[in-house]
């Protein structure tokens, strides 16, 4: 468990200091925002088919494929994980991510409802 | 992630809470400064009002507009020629500016009829250019004119002008960032969508948050017709009013600014399902990859890839020149707004600083996440500094260079720490790969330069000697380097023109077929 927390780790920091995909300026943005590029990220890594029928999903598929690019070359250990630990660690990092950015987000501005 | 009072600021406690240092172990939902409120009074600013942000960051750069403030002509002339934003135009939006010159007298009659004269006698100066934007300010705004009614009434008579009313007054939000979101919006709602979109190309975005500062956008723009994609437009950096009254036309809104920049984004999604990608122009691998993200969204990574190898070729070998005498300098990252998050990581990572403090003038919430993310462990972080705050973070943190605007950078030179300008920048532009090789080159240029051998000297102190010359820049930065490194066949100084821009202007672009 502490093996999947120090791996999550490395992955958050590398979002945190390389992305701004995350950091969409309302809570519901973030949400979708999340939501779509690791799960097409997580698709990306277990070499399972990605959806690409809008524009919008073009959008999160550029962004995720960008971000396992960065994944692969930097984190060696990533390549010798089944698909198995990878879901359950893209999963770990779903959670941790939202927790940064939404629900533990000390961002006032966050749920404003207008512009 | 505790929060840092400044000495100088235990007099205003409410200060406390807008300034926090990243602590080991901790991450942005421990502590984040407070942000985008108003001023704390007593806390001497270093802000800019709501009508400077609209007209001054946002509006100015369109290049193609006369730009009419309405109001006295302080308000007008004090944000003239503040920032470079440049254009292809011979910079019309540069030099000149256009007030209705205000005074006491129209403060208790009126200031409308002066307005209109002022509206067609513009106009009638330059008969090449049909198409103006006017700001209000506060007294006008105060005083109840009603600047839409008048635009309208000159519309009417001049059939052949257009005009797009800011309604952006100096006290229409705690700081400049108050009318970046009031400008974007007006024109979201008054003006995208009322000219038809001139598609030449397979691959169309909007360019959005980019001001052109001394040719950023020149600079992306060669990138993008290199790959064979077509900017509809540019928000507003060299952009043209008509080709922004055509955003809702594109496939693809790429976004480099924040906060309302995003806004306009995010309704360009809503109301016509345009899709939006953050991208970044400053430093190869975030550039890089955003050039990448682009082409992968329109299927043409190779040509990204091309440009990517030819780039990183051409530059990177001076970039690391910069870097191998640039290692381990600390660096204060004081922009306005954006750069603290587009520089945090970047610098440290391409160019071997450290950043030991990042603030923003301006800046939301969401910025501040993003610099703190981006920066690393032991940095100061505030929101909204004030002179002494500034003033005692270099006293303590003993930065090699900051970098800010002039009005914190003249103070900084005074107690004899360089500085350069992170908002006009010095020797720009710093967009694309040449660019970031020429901050890299003014930063070097900055900390080393031989000047400081004599301006840190006190004369009524300080011996001096006079029978010694100075040591030159390389001696300086030189004398720990390996003799690999200073010996290197392959490292070397920017060896790029005075002007990296204007050549671009007359480049040819091959056809892409589809």
């Amino acid at each position: 468990m502490e093996n999947l927390k120090e791996k999550v780790a490395q992955l958050e920091d590398y979002i945190m200091k390389k992305c701004l995909w995350q950091f969409h300026s309302r809570a519901w943005d973030r949400k979708t925002q999340n939501e779509n590029i690791l799960k097409k990220a997580t698709q990306l890594l277990c070499d399972e088919p990605v959806e690409l029928e809008t524009p919008a999903d073009r959008c999160y598929w550029a962004d995720a494929l960008s971000l396992t690019e960065g994944f692969r070359s930097r984190y060696e250990w990533l390549t010798a994980m089944s698909k198995e630990d990878i879901k359950l660690l893209m999963q770990g990092l779903k959670e941790r991510i939202d927790f940064v950015t939404i629900t533990g987000s000390l961002n006032a501005e966050l749920t404003d409802p207008r512009y | 992630m505790p929060y840092h009072e400044f000495e100088c600021s235990k007099c205003i406690p409410e200060r406390k809470k807008h300034a926090v240092v990243k602590g080991p172990g901790e991450d942005l939902t421990h502590a984040l400064p407070l942000g985008y409120l108003n001023t704390i009074p007593g806390s001497i600013s270093e802000r800019g009002c709501a009508y400077c942000g609209a007209k001054h960051v946002i509006g100015t750069p369109m290049k193609d507009v006369i730009h009419l403030s309405h109001g006295p002509v302080g308000c007008t002339y004090d944000t003239w020629q503040t920032k470079r934003y440049t254009s292809d135009n011979d910079n019309f939006q540069l030099k000149y500016t256009f007030a209705s010159d205000v005074k006491e007298k129209h403060i208790v009659f009126g200031a409308e009829k002066v307005l209109k004269q002022n509206i067609i006698e513009a106009f009638k100066a330059f008969p090449e250019i049909k198409r103006m934007t006017i700001y209000q300010t506060c007294a006008t705004a105060l005083i109840g004119d009603d600047v839409d009614a008048i635009a309208d009434e000159v519309m009417e008579e001049m059939p052949d002008v257009d005009i797009f009313v800011c309604n952006s007054p100096g006290f229409a939000g705690p700081s400049q960032s108050g009318g970046h979101h009031k400008i974007n919006i007006a024109w979201i709602k008054k003006k995208v969508g009322t000219v038809e979109p001139k598609i030449t190309g397979d691959y169309v975005i909007n360019y959005v948050g980019e001001y052109n500062i001394q040719g950023d956008q020149e600079v992306m723009i060669d990138y993008f017709n290199r790959m064979g994609v077509q900017v509809l437009s540019t928000f507003t950096g060299n952009g043209s009013y008509d080709d922004l009254r055509a955003m809702h036309g594109a496939h693809l809104n790429v976004l480099e600014c924040a906060r309302s920049a995003e806004y306009i984004c995010n309704e360009l999604k809503v109301k016509y399902g345009i899709p939006r990608l953050d991208i970044e122009g400053f430093g190869f691998e975030p550039l890089s990859a955003s050039l990448r993200k682009i082409g992968l969204f329109f299927g043409i990574e190779d040509r990204a890839q091309t440009i990517i190898d030819e780039e990183t070729a051409r530059w990177k070998p001076e970039l690391d020149w910069y870097k191998e005498r640039l290692k381990g300098k600390k660096v204060c990252l004081w922009p306005g707004g954006s750069k603290l998050w587009h520089w945090a990581n970047v610098l440290h990572e391409e160019m071997g600083v450290d950043i030991v403090s990042v603030y923003t003038k301006f800046g939301h919430q969401g910025d501040m996440e993003k610099g703190i993310a981006r920066c690393e462990v032991g940095a100061l972080a505030f929101d909204d500094p004030n002179e002494l705050e500034g003033l005692e973070a270099m006293m303590t943190l003993k930065p090699d260079i900051i970098f800010t605007g002039k009005r914190p950078g003249e103070v900084a030179k005074k107690i004899r720490v360089p500085y350069l300008n992170a908002h006009a920048y010095h020797n720009g532009p710093y967009k694309g790969y040449e660019g970031w090789v020429r901050f890299a080159r003014d930063i070097y240029n900055a900390i080393y330069s031989p000047i400081h051998q004599l301006s840190n000297l006190d004369i009524s102190n300080d011996e001096i000697s006079i029978g010694t010359g100075f040591q030159t820049a390389k001696m300086l930065s030189d004398v720990n380097l390996s003799d690999e490194v200073v010996s290197s066949a392959t490292l070397r100084q920017y060896t790029g023109k005075y002007d990296s821009v204007s050549d671009l202007r007359k480049k040819t672009y091959p056809e892409f077929k589809k």
